[in-house]
């Protein structure tokens, strides 16, 4: 009896004691418990994300209500409980996760975590600005390129100086009249500057040195324009959507592939159809006129008409697997940096020399290929230089041209 | 200004005229939306049908919107590996016959997806490390690195959940593949773009995931 009573008042000694750490211990449970399984929907505050916010959500339902909703929200839902039905229909019929494995304790522990949240927001604020204190840091960075901007500009205005004081003594010359004319401050201005151009230009040195100076630049402009034919570079078309690499691939960082997702399968990167912009824009800036395009296009079953960029002429065969996948090519050594650019440039010339330079000068990528290994140990008998992708017929007409 | 270039003789004009014509010529590779001068123009304007391409004049008159591409006829079946189908024990073989029985549940029939798939490859670490490569392509951006949903676009799209959490940490192999073909939710169908061998490789890294604490 003695013995029993004792056991008795040890337990409930240790209940007390755990009543009392019950708020901290299950509020750190219940963080773990929110951010694994609740976050994603829910935040601690009134900021509404897939869900409501559940800031004073102690307040706002009764316990056995939220356990009975956690548990199982869809039955909560078809027991016809009023607020439950009218929380299913303001947020548009959204279903939220069951959870039935969640025990009572563990229920609670998340709304004291919730609570907790509540009070130091002021904390959480002044938590989060170092973080968008970082952008300002890489900008001192820029201050030193600053600083050579500056230096150079500082040149080129002394240049430009001196160009115009060496302009400005030559034109004074030309305005000049021979001091001993009588009449030299009556004749106008420009009519003296006409004179003294007239007698420059019946100089024959200057004659012939004009003439070079024009049949050179009008060379060179020809030369230049005809190694453009045919050359695309730079060509950065306007497109119907204005859709920014900059903004999905960079700052998003989305893989090339889940839009291009042939690049690393077959010959063509592929373009992707609206189905796929939907994959996040179902969701995402619904309201924004470049987005309702997108809408537009899949309602009226209308492919968008994208401007093609780079483009090779009919003659010429190029497959990206064999340069992504097989060879290991990153998409910037022949595209550029396009995670930087708002608009696609072209940015490589395409042309057959441009090809063939990277084929003379870039390693096959043999390592951890079986396909290679006889060739490598066949090249590596007798020559010095590793592999190239000539060795393996990487110059040859007809492996680009049909 | 203007002063100065009514006094130009015929020889100072049209070394200006050539001048501006140069600097015109010199500047045509600025403008962003013309592609340049091209020699034999019908080389690259194709007549011939490419896939993605943009004919000028002579469009496709066949299909709807000039387009050279068509979807493949509903109900079809692409027949890539039906001669390994065949051979029992190909890894072909066993993806061609999940593939048949997937294809014939319907998007919204998330149970039989459940009762009827199981991965046809293997967790070696050859595969599971394929998987991870595909998942990094395909679904880091929401799901993020360790499946924790905090990927860069998790933040903006909202309600990415976390794969170990106790929801999620005991899908199975017909559950996870049924969510990356249809979608679940939320989150909108991706079968159009990964292949299914790819997608039963992401599903052997999605398992591993769901284990991390
Ligand atoms: C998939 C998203 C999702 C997840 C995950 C989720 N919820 Fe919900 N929750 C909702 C939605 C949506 C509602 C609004 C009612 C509805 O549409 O069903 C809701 C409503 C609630 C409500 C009622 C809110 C109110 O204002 O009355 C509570 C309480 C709640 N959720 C708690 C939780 C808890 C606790 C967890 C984690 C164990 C959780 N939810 C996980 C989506 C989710
Ligand atoms: C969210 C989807 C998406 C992602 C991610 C994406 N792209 Fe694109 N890409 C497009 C669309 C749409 C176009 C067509 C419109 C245009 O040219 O801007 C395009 C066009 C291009 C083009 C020009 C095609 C042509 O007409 O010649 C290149 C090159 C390109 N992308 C490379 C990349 C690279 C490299 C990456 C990864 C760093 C990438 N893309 C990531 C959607 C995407
Ligand atoms: C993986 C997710 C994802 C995909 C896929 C995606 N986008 Fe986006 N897109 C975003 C995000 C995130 C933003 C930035 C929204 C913001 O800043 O609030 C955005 C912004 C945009 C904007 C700017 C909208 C505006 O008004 O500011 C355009 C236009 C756009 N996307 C077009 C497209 C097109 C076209 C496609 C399909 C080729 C596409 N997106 C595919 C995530 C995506
Ligand atoms: C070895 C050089 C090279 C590499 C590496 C490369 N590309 Fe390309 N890409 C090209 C060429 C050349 C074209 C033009 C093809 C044509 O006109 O037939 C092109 C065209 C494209 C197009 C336009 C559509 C098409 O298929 O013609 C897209 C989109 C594209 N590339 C994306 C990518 C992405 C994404 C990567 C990286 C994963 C990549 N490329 C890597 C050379 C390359
Ligand atoms: C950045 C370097 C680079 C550029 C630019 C490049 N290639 Fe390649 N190319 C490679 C590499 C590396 C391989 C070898 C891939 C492998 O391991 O099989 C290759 C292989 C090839 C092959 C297969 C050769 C064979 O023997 O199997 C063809 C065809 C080809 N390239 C065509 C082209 C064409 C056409 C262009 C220009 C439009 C081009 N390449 C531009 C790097 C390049
Ligand atoms: C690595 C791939 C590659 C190889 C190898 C190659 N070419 Fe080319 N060739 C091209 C590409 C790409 C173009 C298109 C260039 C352009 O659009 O400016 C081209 C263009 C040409 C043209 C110009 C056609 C025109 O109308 O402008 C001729 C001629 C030509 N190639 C002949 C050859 C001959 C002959 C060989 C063999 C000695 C050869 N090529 C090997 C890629 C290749
Ligand atoms: C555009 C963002 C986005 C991308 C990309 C994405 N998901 Fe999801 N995923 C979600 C969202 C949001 C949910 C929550 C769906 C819900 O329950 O409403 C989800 C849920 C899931 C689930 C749990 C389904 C369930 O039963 O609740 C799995 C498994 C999953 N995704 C796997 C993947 C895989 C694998 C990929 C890559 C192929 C992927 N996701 C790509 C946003 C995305």
């Amino acid at each position: 009896m003695k013995r029993l009573k004792i056991v008795a008042l040890t337990a409930v000694l240790s209940f007390v004691a755990s009543v009392v750490s019950v708020k901290a211990q299950d509020a750190a449970e219940g963080e773990q418990i929110f951010k694994n399984n609740c976050a994603a929907c829910h935040a601690t505050s009134d900021e509404v994300l897939v869900g409501p916010g559940l800031k004073g959500i102690s307040g706002r339902r009764p316990i056995d209500w939220i356990v009975k909703w956690v548990h199982n929200p869809q039955a909560v839902i078809a027991s016809g409980d009023k607020y439950a039905v009218d929380l299913y229909n303001k947020y548009n019929k959204a279903q939220m996760t069951a959870y039935p494995n969640l025990s009572e304790a563990q229920i609670k522990g998340v709304i004291a975590y919730i609570d907790a949240q509540a009070a130091p927001v002021a904390a959480a604020a002044t938590g989060a600005a170092p973080a968008t204190g970082a952008a300002p840091a890489e900008g001192s960075s820029n201050g030193g390129m600053m600083q050579y901007i500056m230096i150079a500009l500082l040149l080129v205005m002394v240049l430009v100086l001196v160009a115009l004081l060496s302009i400005v003594s030559s034109l004074s010359k030309l305005a000049n009249v021979s001091p001993d004319s009588p009449e030299a401050q009556q004749i106008p201005l420009f009519q003296r500057i006409a004179e003294n151009g007239k007698k420059i230009a019946t100089n024959s040195a200057f004659k012939t040195g004009a003439a070079l100076l024009i049949t050179l630049l009008i060379g060179k402009a020809t030369i230049d324009a005809a190694y453009g034919v045919g050359i695309h570079q730079g060509y950065a078309p306007e497109q119907p959507i204005q859709f920014s690499h900059k903004l999905h691939a960079g700052q998003y960082q989305i893989n090339c592939n889940y839009c291009h997702t042939g690049v690393y399968k077959g010959k063509g990167a592929n373009i992707p159809s609206a189905n796929i912009c939907m994959n996040c824009h179902n969701a995402i800036k619904r309201e924004s006129p470049e987005i309702q395009k997108i809408y537009r296009s899949l309602e009226k079953d209308e492919p968008i008409q994208w401007v093609r960029v780079h483009n090779l002429p009919d003659l010429a065969y190029f497959n990206h697997a064999q340069h992504t996948n097989v060879g290991g090519l990153e998409c910037t050594n022949c595209h550029g940096e396009i995670a930087k650019m708002e608009v696609v440039q072209q940015r490589s010339t395409l042309t057959m020399g441009w090809c063939i330079d990277c084929h003379r000068k870039t390693d096959v990528n043999a390592k951890g290929n079986a396909y290679y290994d006889k060739l490598v140990e066949l090249h590596n008998k007798d020559h010095k230089e590793t592999l190239k992708v000539q060795n393996i017929g990487g110059l040859e007409c007809s492996k680009c041209h049909y | 200004m203007t002063n100065n270039k009514i006094m130009f003789t015929n020889k100072t004009k049209s070394l200006f005229l050539s001048s501006v014509v140069v600097l015109s010529m010199a500047s045509c590779g600025d403008k962003h939306n013309d592609p340049g001068t091209e020699f034999a123009a019908n080389m690259y304007h194709s007549v011939g049908y490419e896939p993605l391409s943009q004919t000028e004049g002579d469009t496709n008159h066949i299909n709807p919107y000039g387009m050279n591409m068509r979807l493949p006829v509903k109900g079809t079946v692409p027949r890539q590996y039906y001669e390994q189908a065949i051979k029992k024990d190909s890894i072909d073989g066993d993806l061609l016959q999940m593939d048949l029985v997937a294809r014939n549940i319907k998007s919204g029939d998330m149970a039989s997806s459940e009762a009827l798939l199981t991965n046809p490859f293997e967790p070696t670490e050859a595969n599971i490390e394929a998987g991870k490569l595909q998942y990094e392509r395909y679904c880091i951006h929401c799901h993020g690195e360790a499946g924790k949903g905090d990927g860069a676009v998790a933040k903006i799209y909202k309600g990415v959940p976390v794969y170990s959490s106790d929801a999620l940490k005991n899908l199975n192999d017909g559950h996870i593949y049924h969510t990356i073909t249809h979608g679940k939710g939320r989150m909108w169908a991706h079968g159009s773009q990964i292949s299914s061998a790819d997608r039963w490789k992401i599903v052997l890294y999605v398992h591993q995931l769901q284990q991390a604490p």
